[in-house]
Parts: C-alpha cells; structure tokens; sequence
C-alpha cells in the first residue's frame, strides 16, 4: 500500500504503532519490569528489587537454565545433522515427496500430541525411555527436525547439481564431493537451521510437559510452574533470563552463519 | 585419446513426469587433437551428449569409449575428462587458486606439485595475480578462464566445453574466441567437443562442425565443407542463414520461379536451391546482357535493416509465395527503397542443391 499524503502517512505510522506496541512490545515491557518489582499493586511496579533474578539465578532454576542449554544443542543440533541428511537423501530421488511430507508431520501436528505420542510409545519395553533426559531430546529433535529439513532442502534446491558433477569430473571421490564441495555450498543454509532450531528448542513448552521427568526440567516449564503456583516475579525474572539467553544464542550463531556467507 | 559415441540414447523423467528423449541414436567420433563443434538450437540435445561423455547423464542405449575402452559403466572421477559447465560452476568457498588445485589435491599429488601446476595454470590463462580472490569477485570472462584452468590442470586427455562463451557479452565473447584459439595451440594433442548455438565460434574453433536437431545428428562435416555445400537445409539454414528458394525441373534444367539457374545440374531429390546472403547482388531492373552465368529473380524489397557493415535486404520473389529472400547488400552499395522492384542476381558458383525438409 503506497500512502502519499503527509498526514496519511502519520496516520498509517501512528497506527501500526499503536498495535505492535500494545501487542508485541507491551507484554516484553511488563514481563522485564515484573522482574525487577518487589510488589506491583498499583498501575506501575513498586518497591524495585533484584532478588527474583538472583533466585531465578540460583539452585534448581539455574539447573533449568543448563538443562534447557543442553536439550537445545543436543536436541537442536542433531536436528540440523538428521534434517541436513535427511534434505540431501530425497533430494532428487522418487521418495522426495514422501520424505517431504513426513518431514513435516511434527509442524502439522500439535506439539502436545507429538509429546504423548512419545509418552506412550517409550514408556515400556523394549524402549524405554520414560523418566530420563533422552525422551526430552528426543522430543525436542522430532519437533525441529522439520525445520532443518525445510531450511536445508530449500536451499538444495538453489544449487545447481552441475557444481558436484563438476567435481566428480576432477577426479574427486562422492565422499570428498560431500565434505569439499556440497556440504560447504550449504553452510548459510545448516547454520541458520542451526539457529531456527536452538532458538526454537529453547522455548519449547508443548511437548516437553507431556514427558519430562522431574530430574530434567527445562527453563520454560519451570517458567509454567512458577506461575502456576503463584511466584509471578520470579516466574517473571527466569523468563528475561531465558529472553537474554536465547538472544545471545541466535546473535552468535548468526555470526557464525554471516562468517560462513562471507566465505 | 579418441572419444567415440555408439548409438547413444539418453531419456530424463519417468512413467509419471513424462518422458522427455534428450538424445537419439547419437554417432560421434573424435580424434586426439581434433576439435569438433556440436552446434544446434536451444534444447537440441547437445549439453546432453556433452553429459553423457562427461559421465554425469548415464545412456539408456549406446556406449561411451575413451582411446578404445569402454567407459560408459564408469564414474565420472574415473574417466580423466575435463568439463567446463555452462555457467563455469566455479566453488563459490573457494579460492581461485584453491579452485584449479581441486582436482590435483583429489588425486593426492604432493604440495609442491600441486603449487607448481596451479601457478603454470593461472599463468597459461593470465589469471596469476587473480589466485587468492574469490570466484564472485570476478568478471565473467575471468571466472571463464579459471573454469579452463581447473579443467585442464588434471592434464586430461578430452576437454569438453559447454557454451563457453554463451554467458559473455558481444566484445568480450570475440576476444575470448582469440583466447581459445591460442589455447588450442597449447594443448595439441587434446580431444575437444565444444558446444555452442553460435555458428561464428563454430565455424572458427572446429576442425569438424556436428549439426544437431531435436535430440539427432543431422549432418557432420568439416566446417568448411558444411559451410560451402550443406547437406541438409536445416544445416543449411542453420549455419550461415542460407536462402532456400524450391525448384522446378525442366527438360535438365533447374528453374527457379520460371527462371533458369544455368550450368546447374538437377539431382534427385534435391528439390531447393541454397545460396547465402552475402552471395546475392541487387540490381535495378533494367534488361541485362546475358553474358554472366547466372540466374536472375525478379521480385521487391519489403524490408530493409542496417546492420552497419552491410544492411539485410528482404524482397519477396515474383511467382513464389510465401518464400522470403535475405540479401546482404555491403555498405557501399546502395540500398534500393522500400517496395521497388528489383532483380536478384545468384551467381551460379555460390548456388547448391539440398533436400527439402522430410515432414
Ligand atoms: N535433467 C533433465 N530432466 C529432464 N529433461 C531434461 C533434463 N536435461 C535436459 N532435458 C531435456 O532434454 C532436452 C535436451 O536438453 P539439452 O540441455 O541437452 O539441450 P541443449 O542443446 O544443451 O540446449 P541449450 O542450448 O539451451 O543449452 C531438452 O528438451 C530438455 O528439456
Ligand atoms: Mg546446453
């Protein structure tokens, strides 16, 4: 839409304004001042304090923190191996469309029936993971698996398949065309995979309360049950500490993706 | 090392996406230290034959031979062919040096060889100051010359060439013409196949011209040759832009719109007359003196276009319809007005017979 007028212009600005702020800006506004609010009883919080960040800093909500770190790399970053291999295996081939579909089946499908079905699947023999972090990781692998796939096979489909034939006609064997020519041509792609997926796996709910055990809470369940017992603040306080984790995360891995772009 | 072709036959696609015949019954044969041109339109099959050597498209019938042995099982890294791809597909992570190094570090040759070769490649294509850009920070004819480079550095016996020059523009294309000229007289003893859809480049690089056409091999010949008496009128028309006027025979004589072509012999089933552009005069149409061996046309100029050096002229026959004749008529002539009447002269030495189309 092309607005000419100066005052059309002012209207249109004022507008989207007014609704990004009220719906996107206001609630990450509210969430940082709960943080830091000793009581918040009138309009505005009162009574400043650092005490929820220290305890959202310490003992079993810390170990939430490393859990969520670890499921997201574990689970994020075997996503982006499965996916890659997954994206380059139908490439091509007569299954693509059957490959693409499964793929994404874990978008589809809501992530809590994703969890239950995990639930069900691994809570006897001969598998049984019920009860241990790997339900979790797994959990979490199935859901961002599509994403890498989806990323990674789009990408695919942007390089022209003479750049491997070519390199074939070196003399180069189909695990060097692999390791020295496809895979670095879809670096930019598996890198932001890799980003998408830890930024995803970070702030997974769904399908994480559907299995976790209690030894392996990550940061967004024990966000839900602070809240569901009432602490608010401090509920409040690990969720900046979540918001500032995944934002240091995904500007690091978006430095690493711009070096590998530049190369 | 000869490069044969028997019967090759390549099909794309399946039962369900339809299937396409990209190459039929293909024959080829190319000697070491031979170039042959595989010219033809858009689409006509030729980057598929180009393939099928390199070993990237696998034949549905036919065999491949390099020097006599049969490749066609084997996988490109093992047939020793140099390819450059239409669109160079120079690595873009690579550096240039690092990009004509990719084939001798996949035969694990050592460091110090693999630094000397580099360094006589880039030289041999003028490209030694270029070795640690990236591709992208090339031109065009730049990133040409490694894309030959990186070929040839694995010393390979045949080199196939894609188009080479399709992606470059009109000045730079006629220098790098130069370029593979000298380059040929560098490497003598190599087998090339050089695709291209511009009959100038092939009509100045090949020994031999192959003609194709819908996924087949009309005509080869030594370009010279396919050039002064085409065999086919797709050949014909194709490489150069031949006129092709139909003839009728009468008692021994060839006639063309009522006009005898004198001194040329009928031939059975040769039922068109080709003659080039550049070979045809213009004269007003005065009565001539009949001394000349040659045949005259009368008709008129429906077009004119001026292409510097020398201006196309379209007239229209007298007698013949729907048949259009291009003449070139060179800069210092003049050109006659749109619509005047115009007698053309075909001058009896410039003229051959071809078959006309079957279908
Ligand atoms: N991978 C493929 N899958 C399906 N059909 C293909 C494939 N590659 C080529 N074809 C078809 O095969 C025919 C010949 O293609 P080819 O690329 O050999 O033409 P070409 O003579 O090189 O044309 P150009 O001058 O445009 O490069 C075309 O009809 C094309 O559509
Ligand atoms: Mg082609």
């Amino acid at each position: 839409m092309l607005v000419w007028t100066r005052t059309g212009k002012a209207v249109v600005w004022i507008a989207f304004a007014l609704v990004f702020g009220l719906l996107v800006l206001l609630p990450f506004l509210v969430v940082i001042a709960a943080a830091f609010a000793g009581s918040w009883n009138g309009v505005l919080p009162s009574d400043p304090t650092g005490d929820h960040l220290r305890q959202a800093l310490s003992g079993d909500e810390l170990a939430s923190l490393s859990v969520s770190l670890q499921t997201a790399f574990m689970g994020g970053l075997l996503a982006v191996v499965i996916g890659t291999w997954g994206a380059m295996a139908a490439y091509g081939s007569r299954f693509a469309r059957v490959a693409d579909a499964m793929h994404h089946l874990p978008i589809a499908v809501p992530s809590v029936v994703v969890g239950l079905g995990l639930l069900v699947a691994f809570s006897r023999q001969p598998v049984l993971l019920n009860g241990t972090k790997w339900i979790v990781v797994i959990a979490h692998l199935v859901l961002m698996v599509a994403f890498s796939y989806g990323t990674v096979a789009a990408a695919l489909q942007r390089v022209d398949p003479s750049y491997a034939d070519v390199a074939a006609s070196l003399g180069a064997s189909p695990a060097r065309v692999l390791w020295r020519v496809r895979l670095p041509m879809l670096l930019p792609a598996i890198s932001s995979a890799a980003g998408l997926s830890v930024a995803l796996s970070m702030g997974e709910v769904g399908a994480t309360i559907m299995v976790y055990p209690a030894s392996w809470r990550t940061l967004p369940v024990s966000i839900f049950a602070l809240t569901d017992r009432g602490q608010t603040f401090v509920a409040a306080a690990e969720a900046v500490v979540l918001l500032a984790t995944t934002v240091v995360l995904v500007v690091i891995l978006d430095r690493l993706r711009g070096r590998a772009v530049e190369r | 090392m000869t490069v044969q072709l028997e019967d090759v036959t390549v099909h794309f696609g399946n039962k369900h996406s339809g299937r396409t015949c990209a190459l039929e019954g293909f024959d080829l044969s190319v000697a070491a230290g031979e170039t042959v041109a595989l010219l033809g339109p858009s689409g006509s099959g030729k980057s598929t034959a180009l393939k099928a050597v390199a070993g990237f498209v696998r034949p549905t019938r036919g065999r491949i031979r390099l020097g006599g042995n049969d490749v066609t099982d084997l996988p490109p890294a093992r047939r020793g062919i140099g390819v450059v791809v239409q669109q160079y597909a120079l690595f873009p992570h690579l550096r240039v040096a690092d990009n004509v190094a990719f084939g001798l570090r996949a035969a694990r040759k050592p460091k110090a060889e693999v630094s000397r070769r580099v360094g006589e490649m880039l030289e041999m294509v003028g490209m030694t100051a270029y070795g640690r850009r990236f591709p992208r920070e090339l031109s065009g004819g730049q990133q040409q010359r490694v894309a030959i480079a990186r070929a040839l550095a694995i010393q390979p016996s045949v080199l196939l060439l894609d188009e080479p020059l399709a992606a470059l523009d009109a000045q730079l294309r006629a220098d790098m013409l130069g370029e593979l000229q000298k380059l040929r007289r560098e490497v003598p003893d190599i087998a090339i196949v050089y695709v291209t859809h511009d009959q100038s480049e092939a009509l100045a690089l090949a020994d031999r011209i192959a003609v194709m056409r819908d996924a087949r091999l009309v005509d080869i010949a030594p370009a010279a040759e396919l050039y002064a008496a085409p065999p086919s009128a797709f050949t014909a028309s194709f490489l150069g832009g031949a006129n092709l006027l139909p003839v009728s025979v009468d008692e021994g004589a060839v006639k063309v719109a009522g006009a005898v072509v004198p001194g040329l012999k009928p031939e059975d089933g040769k039922s068109l007359l080709c003659i080039r552009p550049h070979a045809i005069r213009l004269e007003p149409p005065e009565p001539a003196n009949a001394v000349e061996d040659v045949a005259r046309l009368v008709g008129r100029v429906v077009a004119a276009q001026w292409r510097g050096a020398s201006s196309q002229v379209t007239c229209l026959v007298d007698g013949l319809a729907d048949v259009v004749v291009r003449v070139d008529v060179p800069a210092d002539r003049r050109v006659p007005e749109l619509g005047a009447a115009v007698v053309m002269v075909l001058p009896v030495e410039a003229c051959s017979l071809v078959p006309a189309e079957v279908g």
